[in-house]
């Protein structure tokens, strides 16, 4: 079943060039896809317009059937229920590790232990009391991973989540979130600019180029 | 929005303590001294009548009076310089103050045209010089025109022109003599100069005292301040060592400024009003203002403090009606800016 | 209000002005602002980069005093500075007491113009280049410093080449604040008898009796004021200066010994001695000789006043200016930028034509839209507190324009899509992290308000003082020997919001627990 559908979809900065031109896509539930594209080429302009923190200049994103945003209506990244992670983590300094997991977690009696669940399921529970400035960058990382999944999205987006660590916790984390994503049947977008990484992570590849999807490769 | 207005509007009159109570006068003032409380205090126990004071600067006050229109609380406009005086009288904020009594003691050219004002206590704007620098014959009969000769060259001190007693000064030159000849007094006037303008009236006579100038031109009370003791040791020194001359003794006479008061046309008490300014001008009250301000009292039988009498009495005054420094103030100031008066 | 004066008539006392007087003006305002934005600069990133990098001997105690000078108002330094350095000055005085000189005989040069002036406005005001420098020091990374010193720079040169550019944004922040106060005083200028713009306005007004011109030259500077903030914020745009890391690591102080930490020590002990210590013990020689009386129970009452009122007025300035920057960062509404940018204006308003301005626009209120036939605003707290905040803004909003942008807007996306937005978002995870910020505007705005004078004179109630009130009534007739009491407890309540601010900024190093 189609989860994401993304139609005619432009998008411009200075209203001359298109960051985004024509950009026709869909995935379906439970799929992993991964974007790829040289840098500068939009992929992550498309990521932020997915989860609504830029808005297309034109065409319309639908999901789970209805429409989330087209030329005159939208739907604010708070209402759309999908999870963001980047490339700087972005942790909230002033929380612990366990209450950067409880942010976005709607009212529920169970908040603590959900959180605590999706930090034992990256391997951080005992961290749970300390600061994000406090630990590691690949603890940094499982913790973004863990937050942005605990609300439970429809749909979870990664830019460039792995760039930033050395190669043995790379594929280390590769392994974990892949079985991860699997077994939960998250739908994910991952922005990458490793072919490696994303042919192995992901179900399906897109390639992006100058603003629009190629057929390459 | 009715709700609103009436939330506001009480919250305002909880914050603000509105004036409703009958036996009061509101004055608005820009003559501080530390012995006011102690004054008004006599009068409430006298009169029963509480004052309510506003003090701030003069301009900024009548700026107030004037938004304030006929809403306003206050009595009486009281200042320390004639100008602004004229000015609210100008714009028509005073009404004539009824009282015979302050008509039989206070002279005709102290009090305002229309009796709208009266003078308070009056100041004189004097020559201090060195008598070791300064001879006998240069400073007999000294006026201030004659400031303009060459031989004062280097030689005098005085503070800058935004001072208002600068102002009225040269404001009483034009009445007497007209903008273009106060204007040729002033072009030599300035380049007689010991330094360039600064600092306060004492300052010039602590000049004087040091040997920077030989004369200066300040405020007849100043000296009386400094002769105290109240500020310093350093200025009771200077101040011994200079004398007083009173300028113009032979002609119209020595220029006099005046702290005055008025009474506002929209004034809520003026009953009060009127019985304030009779208290400011009754004997007791004059000698207890002036053994503290140093200034000159208004009725005939009081003296002053027995340091500025000492500098001598009953000169002549200027006669030269204090109405008019206001009028001229603005063509004082524009004449000093041409002139190069800094 | 102000502003509205341009669109009047123009009177003749203009082409007076022109004529004579206009040069000056604005020649000798130019002069103030270069010399005291030089100085100033000088004084506050030197002392901030020494204490942020250094460690030694004293520096704990200097990184708290050296925000000290805040407490004394500029024209207090202007009166015990002539007090002290004039030809027989207590400084010139000793000089020849010592070593038995004659009268003629003036060591130290004339302080009465404009390098004076420049050296009192530097002196009180650098604390605001100090405060931000300090924090943004702080806050640079130490990898970027570290390879700095990879790249063979040295100690001086990674200030100037690399730490100093990159609070460049902060530092202008600061700057800012200072020229606005140094073109908006009276006190000072007037004393050392400099003609300035802002003399000039009130020699208009109260001697020409020409409110109108005055107005119209109080929105020229402003229109300048404006001008310069506009450039300043194009030319910053585009650099981006906030560090994409959301997370920090401290940096790793150096510790110097003997001499060195002696000199470094000597440089940031210099601003406390001339900026706090000098005045203050002159004007507690001038009190303990003259005027202890005044120590009494009116004067607790004028110090509960001013105390009430800066705090009510603080608190307040800073919740507005903290909602105001949120919405410009969260919503990007053009119009509360522009509220921002015309509040802050106000700061660089001389205080009497603000406070003037501001009656106008009561009695416009109070006549227009209460219908009530009392007077309302005018002569009431309410109306004071409103004026402090006006006059304060820029105060408050600098500290959180610098406060945002140190906040990563990544931050702000993951909180989005975490579901936290609008109010929830600003309690969350901005006001936690501006907690700083906050209170910093709330001291700032509280010590501001404490010194605060023209606006207090013209709007208050009936028999209501504050400090500032007191200190005017006897230094408007130059007895600076009595006003000297309430100038230092002006002083001295300054300093409670000070010394609680240095609490705060050594207790709340970002992010280090």
């Amino acid at each position: 079943m189609t989860i994401l559908e993304i139609k005619n979809l432009h998008h411009t900065y200075d209203n001359e060039n298109y960051a985004l031109e024509d950009i026709n896509l869909s995935i379906n539930d439970g799929e992993i896809v991964s974007i790829l594209g040289p840098s500068g080429c939009g992929k992550t302009t498309l990521l932020r317009v997915i989860a609504g923190l830029e808005r297309q200049s034109k065409g319309t994103i639908k999901i789970n059937e209805q429409i989330i945003s087209n030329e005159k209506f939208m739907i604010p990244p708070e209402k759309r229920s999908i999870g963001l992670v980047v490339q700087d983590k972005a942790l909230f300094p002033h929380l612990n590790v366990i209450n950067n997991v409880i942010f976005g977690i709607q009212k529920n009696k169970e908040k603590y232990n959900l959180a605590k669940n999706y930090l034992d399921i990256f391997k951080v529970e005992e961290l749970a009391d300390k600061y994000p400035h406090e630990i590691s960058g690949g603890e940094q990382q499982r913790v973004a991973l863990a937050r942005a999944m605990a609300p439970h999205p429809n749909i979870l987006l990664l830019d460039e989540p792995f760039s930033a660590l050395d190669q043995s916790l790379k594929s280390e984390l590769h392994h974990e979130t892949k079985k991860i994503f699997k077994e939960k049947g998250l739908t994910v977008v991952i922005v990458s600019h490793d072919k490696d990484e994303a042919k192995f992570l992901s179900d399906r590849l897109i390639y992006i180029e100058d603003g629009k999807i190629s057929p390459q490769k | 929005m009715n709700k609103f207005q009436k939330l506001i509007i009480t919250l305002t009159t909880i914050i603000f303590s509105a004036s409703a109570l009958a036996s009061e006068v509101n004055v608005y003032t820009s003559r501080h001294y530390d012995s006011d409380d102690a004054l008004y205090a006599e009068f409430t126990k006298k009169t029963g009548i509480k004052v309510n004071i506003i003090s701030g600067n003069g301009s900024a006050l009548i700026e107030r009076l004037r938004v304030e229109g006929k809403n306003s609380p206050a009595d009486i406009y009281f200042t320390v310089d004639a100008g602004n005086l004229w000015k609210v009288q100008k714009e028509g904020y005073f009404k004539a103050i009824n009282s015979e009594s302050i008509k039989s003691v206070v002279p005709e050219n102290l009090r305002g045209p229309n009796d709208e004002w009266v003078a308070i206590a009056k100041r004189a704007r004097v020559i201090y010089y060195n008598p070791k620098s300064v001879t006998k014959n240069e400073i007999n009969n000294l006026s201030y025109e004659d400031l303009a000769e060459p031989e004062w060259k280097g030689r005098i001190a005085i503070r800058s022109s935004s001072n208002m007693y600068n102002q009225s000064l040269v404001a009483s030159l034009i009445s007497n003599h007209g903008i273009e000849k106060t204007e040729n007094w002033a072009k030599k006037f300035v380049t007689n100069f010991a330094r360039n303008p600064q600092g306060s009236d004492r300052a010039q006579i602590v000049a004087v005292a040091n040997g920077e100038a030989d004369i200066a031109i300040a405020n007849s009370y100043y000296i009386g301040i400094m002769l105290s003791g109240k500020s310093g040791n350093d200025q009771l020194e200077a101040a011994k060592k200079v004398k007083m001359h009173f300028p113009n003794q032979d002609n119209r006479g020595t220029h006099i400024n005046i702290s005055g008061a008025g009474i506002l046309k929209n004034s809520p008490n003026s009953e009060n009003a009127i019985k304030f300014l009779e208290f400011l001008l009754s004997e007791d009250v004059q000698q207890y203002m002036v053994n503290i301000s140093f200034e000159y009292p208004i009725l005939d039988n009081v003296d002053p403090h027995a340091s500025i009498a000492s500098f001598g009495v009953g000169f002549k005054e200027d006669r030269t009606s204090v109405a008019d420094y206001g009028k001229y103030n603005p063509d004082a100031i524009r004449l000093m800016d041409r002139t190069g008066w800094k | 209000m102000v502003l509205a004066s341009l669109l009047g008539d123009y009177s003749d006392n203009w082409a007076h002005l022109y004529d004579y007087v206009l040069v000056d003006y604005i020649s000798n305002t130019l002069y103030l602002i270069i010399g005291v934005s030089l100085l100033s600069l000088l004084i506050g990133t030197v002392t901030a980069w020494i204490v942020t990098t250094y460690d030694f001997f004293g520096k704990r105690f200097l990184e708290w005093a050296l925000i000290l000078p805040l407490a004394t108002p500029p024209y207090i330094l202007a009166y015990t500075f002539t007090g002290f350095f004039d030809a027989f000055g207590t400084a010139n005085n000793f000089i020849r007491d010592i070593f038995s000189l004659d009268q003629s005989f003036i060591f130290f040069p004339n302080i009465r113009n404009i390098y004076g002036a420049v050296i009192v406005f530097s002196f009180t005001l650098y604390p605001y280049i100090y405060l931000v420098s300090r924090s943004a020091f702080l806050n640079q990374s130490r990898s970027m410093l570290e390879a700095g010193r990879m790249l063979g720079l040295s100690q001086f040169e990674i200030f100037y080449k690399l730490s100093l550019p990159i609070i460049r944004p902060a530092v202008i922040g600061g700057l800012m604040l200072v020229i606005m106060e140094t073109i908006s005083d009276f006190g000072a200028v007037d004393h050392f008898a400099i003609q300035t713009f802002t003399t000039g306005v009130f020699r208009t007004w109260h001697g020409m009796y020409d409110l109108k011109t005055a107005m119209q030259l109080a929105s020229i500077l402003l229109i300048f004021v404006a001008t310069f903030v506009w450039i300043e914020k194009i030319s910053r745009k585009k650099a981006l200066y906030t560090s994409g890391t959301s997370t920090f690591k401290p940096t790793k102080k150096i510790k110097l010994l003997k001499y060195k930490a002696f000199i470094s020590f000597f440089i940031c002990f210099i601003p406390i001695l001339i900026g706090f210590i000098l005045p203050i013990t002159e004007l507690i020689i001038w009190a303990i000789s003259y005027n202890l009386s005044f120590f009494n129970e009116k004067f607790l009452l004028a110090a509960m006043n001013t105390i009430l009122l800066s705090i009510t007025a603080a608190v307040l300035c800073a919740s507005i200016a903290l909602i105001i920057n949120f919405s410009i960062r969260f919503k990007k509404y053009r119009f509360s930028n522009f509220l921002s940018s015309f509040l802050s204006l106000g700061y660089a308003v001389p205080g009497l034509i603000l406070a003037v301005g501001i009656v106008q626009l009561f009695a416009l209120i109070d006549q227009n839209i209460l219908f009530n036939s009392d007077i309302i605003l005018t002569g009431s707290i309410v109306g004071l507190i409103f004026a402090y905040i006006i006059k304060s803004y820029a105060l408050a909003n600098s500290t959180f324009e610098s406060g945002f942008q140190r906040i990563s807007t990544n931050l702000d996306d993951s909180a989005r899509t975490l579901k936290s937005s609008g109010w929830n978002l600003l309690s969350r995870v901005h006001l936690p992290l501006l907690k700083t910020s906050f209170l910093t505007s709330i001291l700032m705005v509280t010590s501001e308000v404490v010194k605060e004078l023209p606006a207090t004179l013209i709007l208050r109630p009936f028999n209501f003082d504050t400090l500032a009130v007191a200190t005017y009534i006897y230094a408007a007739e130059e007895r600076m020997f009595q006003a000297a009491a309430p100038a230092i407890a002006i002083m001295l309540v300054g300093l409670i919001p000070i010394i609680l601010l240095t609490k705060m900024i050594s207790s709340s190093r970002p992010m280090d627990k």
